[in-house]
């Protein structure tokens, strides 16, 4: 391996390695203040600078946190299986950290590379990005396996049923994007859409989006959808059994994870790096890039704040009865509309794609809806006087 | 929804060999409300078989209680339901003042519904909370919960000294009167409570996740419920109009107009349950106004020695509880101590149905199921 | 027909509109009382101590507490505390409690109290924290006025069996403190035994009246005694 190589391989990976996990911190200060605020708490506000009264907004609080992590006691049962133990943890964080990669992140020093070593111009890099978020399943049913806890093992079982229903509406909300732009290739879909093309202002694009994050929240195990580590009926699901630092590490590959599939949703429909003032300063791209995927977090965060989780069978039902169909609805609508504005063009054949496309949606939702959850709807009651 | 489970012995004749997984849910679990277990054995996630084990936190109160005088057991009172401790120091009264016959003073009176509807306040937005946390909310709706309840129990202090255990009450009335300025400071609550329940409502009652969740979940038909012995809000929930408030009108209950809410008694499932206790809350309201407008001024206890020996007599107070019909049984023997004291916890009760209303759901409803029914495990194990 | 996840927008724009409240109105946060940081001398008695800090959520009118309880203490009169105390160690606090957390000794020999009338007091006068429920019971029971409720809060101590044995020494506090803590509750407690205290001198008084002047005097004298303690009941 020449010295060239590994300096390019180095320039594309360590950057990641360092952003990324830095931004976790950032995250789980965001997320504790959010909540707080949102619950009407002040949140995480004492913890600044070392030694000092002063508080900083909490920032510190991170850092608190991971020593913490670090310092605290790793228990491991006695009847665990202490490989598969040990190793959960860790093959969680690897295909998270390993999906960053094919993120179409241009960083200014790209320019100083020799050959091109990032991952996003590889040819298939979205069906990389799915077949590698895939692992984390594994990781996480052997986790719930190797603690020999039953909630563990109920855990594990419904992250395994959850993350392999929900990789199917994922797939196919993103199959559209795919077929529109004509390719594979991360850099090729992030380019279709400069100068604010972005897929998502296309109707089967909103459409595709929605369906994409909806299942994306499912696939990182975010609330609603966060059953695999539902506290008030399992304990912590799969990771009921870590304690220290191992613990520290799931939660790092779930917040990685959440930045891999808000990236890639920032990829596929929100134009990737493109926004305004780029012909001035090319190197915001990554700061869009990093705006939209904490714009994406937000909503997440905002969620979690708002919502109560589904139940395992309706969770189930939600994403082959609904998504399913609905994605699936959405890609035939997609090559309708497409042909339409390539056969007749100008603003008319725009509004009659918008319109059609929109209303088929909603009806179709609507259907599914009907039918996947038909009795529930507010009641009437009566009074004694 | 509730499906019938398959027919293991059939299963296992039939040569496809199938074990159930059995899981002591508690007493450390967070949703068990306390030290409660229930050992399930679940089919994948469906409960086979629920079995409630309780008892962890039995603290011998009607035993101790025999061995104190009257006055002495009042404070343990507070300690059966601990979030309701004006109702249960209320339920106690009620019982020792027949023994003793002695006349409340009419403010006094009022106090004392002003203080139980405040009491059903904090119990019910606080149960509303902690049934959605079950559900899986990351505590937001809890924490506005506190919040209301943390103002409420100011009020508390403010009057009895203490937050959560008030012993406030006394035979013959209530130990001191209210501080000045407290019923000020109460109708300002008072009145803004609607904008928060309004909030509140938006908050949860359309919210589709808790309605697929909460509806169609842990039916208890009306037979079963009133065959079990269910009081209070659970009973309501499952159509049967039957509030003790209306119908032995305590203290002075007959004065004020307010509505009692209750089901069709279709369904009787946990969103019945939900959607009750929210209503029942504004007619709290409705009579806290009514009281806080007529309270007169006057004594605040009637001529009651501190120990006293009734005649051997037996007494049964009964109070409408926010969690159901709370009732002190006493046999006087004549002297300054009960022969026998008695307590009905309408936790205990209604946790009695819960194995019905679990079984073919999944382990998720068994959680909310529980929640629904509204249990304090310092009442239920006493 | 309602709108498809329409409950679930109403519920977001809730939770959008407390997250914004926050920041605006004070009013939509728990009331909380904080510590706030300060030396150990200077730590706060009673939660009226409190003085609000920037940032600190301390509601007004938690402050305003006259009932507040949370520890029995001993009263005694203006001079040497033990000169002046009031128990009698009649031990009827002690019979009542009930957790049964105070152990009380009575002295052997009588002792002046603050009247300068010979009586007993408590040689040992115990009660512990860790098994006393502030319920006050004794409080109510107590016929002497002699054991109030204390608002200091601050009872955590590294010694874990002595420490949490208060003594009758340490429970001792003058009559002006519980005037200072609760003051409402301790001027209608003086004024009471000022009244007691008056009728009682007037039935000395006509007890002393009665072997000397007449059989008509007497009697007007205790009918003002009798009437002058029903009032004070």
């Amino acid at each position: 391996m020449s010295l060239e190589l590994i300096k390019d391989i180095l320039l594309a990976t360590v950057p990641l390695l360092v952003i990324f996990p830095s931004l976790f911190a950032f995250t789980t200060w965001m997320e504790r203040k959010a909540l707080a605020r949102i619950q009407n708490r002040i949140g995480p506000n004492k913890i600044g600078i070392p030694c000092t009264r002063i508080g900083l907004f909490g920032l510190g609080q991170p850092a608190a946190d991971g020593i913490k992590m670090i310092f605290k006691e790793d228990i491991v049962p006695r009847g665990a299986d202490k490989l598969f133990h040990l190793l959960a943890p860790i093959l969680a964080l690897i295909p998270a950290m390993l999906i960053l990669c094919f993120l179409p992140l241009e960083f200014p020093w790209g320019k100083f590379m020799s050959g091109q070593v990032q991952a996003f111009l590889l040819d298939s890099a979205v069906i990389f990005f799915f077949a590698i978020s895939g692992l984390a399943t594994l990781a996480i049913f052997m986790a719930g396996w190797a603690s020999r806890n039953k909630y563990s093992l109920l855990g594990g079982m419904r992250a395994v049923a959850q993350m392999v229903s929900y990789e199917i509406p994922l797939v196919l909300s993103a199959v559209v994007v795919v077929m529109m732009a004509g390719s594979l290739n991360a850099k090729e879909i992030a380019d279709v859409q400069t100068g604010f093309n972005w897929f998502v202002l296309t109707p089967w694009g909103l459409a595709a989006f929605i369906v994409f994050f909806v299942a994306a929240l499912a696939e990182t195990n975010r609330s609603p959808f966060d059953l695999p580590e539902a506290e008030s009926e399992i304990i912590a699901g799969y990771f009921t059994e870590y304690s220290g630092f191992k613990f520290a590490l799931f939660f790092l590959g779930e917040y990685i994870a959440m930045f891999a599939i808000s990236g890639l949703a920032v990829t596929l429909f929100l134009g990737a790096g493109d926004g305004p003032f780029l012909a001035v300063a090319p190197w915001l791209s990554v700061v869009w890039f990093i705006a939209k995927i904490f714009g994406l977090i937000a909503v997440m965060i905002w969620l979690r704040g708002t919502l109560p989780r589904l139940r395992v069978d309706q969770l189930m039902a939600f994403a082959w009865k609904f998504l399913l169909p609905l994605s699936i609805f959405n890609i035939l609508l997609a090559g309708m509309s497409h042909h339409v504005t390539v056969a007749y063009p100008g603003t008319t054949a725009q509004v009659v794609t918008w319109t059609v496309s929109l209303v088929g949606m909603y009806v179709m939702a609507k259907g599914l809806d009907k039918i996947s959850r038909s009795t529930a709807k507010p009641r009437e009651y009566l009074y004694a006087e | 929804m509730t499906t019938a489970a398959p027919n293991y012995e059939l299963l296992q004749q039939e040569g496809l060999e199938t074990s159930l997984l059995e899981i002591s849910m508690g007493p450390h679990h967070p949703s068990t409300h306390g030290v409660f277990r229930m050992d399930v054995k679940l089919d994948g996630e469906t409960v086979v078989e629920l079995r409630p084990v309780f008892g962890y936190l039995h603290r011998n109160h009607e035993k101790l209680a025999e061995n104190m005088t009257y006055l002495s057991s009042m404070p343990f009172t507070d300690r059966l339901d601990y979030f309701n401790s004006m109702t249960n120091n209320w339920a106690y009264a009620l019982a020792a003042e027949k023994l003793i016959e002695v006349e409340v003073p009419e403010r006094a009176e009022y106090l004392r519904v002003i203080m139980a509807e405040l009491t059903r306040l904090v119990n019910h937005v606080t149960l509303v909370g902690f049934f959605v946390n079950d559900l899986g909310a990351l505590g937001t709706p809890l924490m506005y919960a506190f919040r209301e309840r943390e103002k409420i129990l100011d009020l508390f202090e403010q009057a009895s000294g203490a937050r959560m255990m008030c012993n406030y009450f006394r035979f013959g009335g209530l130990r001191n009167d209210v501080p000045e300025g407290w019923l000020d400071r109460t109708r300002e609550l008072v009145d803004r409570f609607p904008a928060f329940l309004d909030e509140y409502e938006q908050l949860l009652c359309e919210n589709e996740i808790i309605l697929s969740r909460t509806q169609g979940v842990g039916n208890l038909s009306r037979e079963l419920a009133v065959n079990a012995g269910i009081t209070g809000p659970m009973l309501r929930a499952s159509g049967v109009n039957y509030d003790l408030r209306k119908v032995d009108a305590y203290g002075i209950y007959d004065r004020f107009k307010f509505r009692v809410p209750y089901t069709d008694g279709d369904t009787g499932d946990c969103y019945d349950r939900f959607m009750i206790r929210m209503l029942e809350m504004r007619e709290s309201v409705a009579i806290l106004k009514q009281a806080l407008a007529d309270i007169p001024e006057g004594d605040i206890i009637g001529k009651v020695s501190k120990v006293f020996k009734p005649k051997p007599a037996e007494a049964y107070g009964r109070i409408e509880g926010p969690k159901g019909e709370l009732g002190f049984y006493l046999i006087a023997d004549g002297t300054t101590k009960p022969y026998r004291y008695r307590v009905r916890p309408p936790s205990l009760i209604n946790l009695t149905v819960l194995r019905d209303m679990c079984l073919g759901g999944k382990i998720a409803d068994a959680c909310i199921i529980l929640g629904s029914i509204d249990i304090v495990l310092g009442e239920v194990d006493r | 027909m309602s709108i498809l996840g329409g409950g679930i927008f109403k519920g977001m724009a809730v939770t959008l509109r407390n997250f914004v409240g926050s920041y605006f109105s004070k009013e939509r946060f728990i009331t909380t009382n904080e510590y706030s940081w300060r030396p150990e001398s200077e730590l706060p008695q009673s939660i009226g101590d409190y003085p609000k800090e920037e940032g600190e959520q301390l509601s007004d009118t938690t402050t305003v507490n006259h009932y507040s309880r949370n520890f029995p203490m001993l009263l005694h009169d203006t001079g040497e505390p033990m000169d002046t105390i009031r128990c009698v160690a009649c031990q009827i606090c002690e019979r009542e409690c009930p957790p049964q957390c105070i152990y009380i000794e009575k002295s052997t020999e009588k002792k002046e109290n603050a009247d300068g009338k010979p009586q007993f007091y408590p040689a040992k006068f115990d009660i512990d924290v860790s098994v006393c429920m502030s319920c006050q019971i004794c409080v109510e029971v107590c016929p002497f006025d002699a054991i109030v409720m204390n608002s200091q809060f601050e009872l955590s101590t590294p010694d874990r069996f002595g420490g949490l044995l208060v003594r009758r020494d340490d429970l001792l506090k003058s009559n002006d403190y519980y005037h200072k803590i609760h003051p409402q509750e301790a001027a209608t407690r003086d004024e009471r035994m000022a009244a007691d205290k008056a009728a009682k001198e007037a039935k000395k008084k006509a007890a002393a009246e009665k072997a000397k002047a007449a059989a008509e005097a007497k009697a007007a004298a205790a009918e003002a005694a009798n009437e002058s303690k029903e009032d004070t009941e």
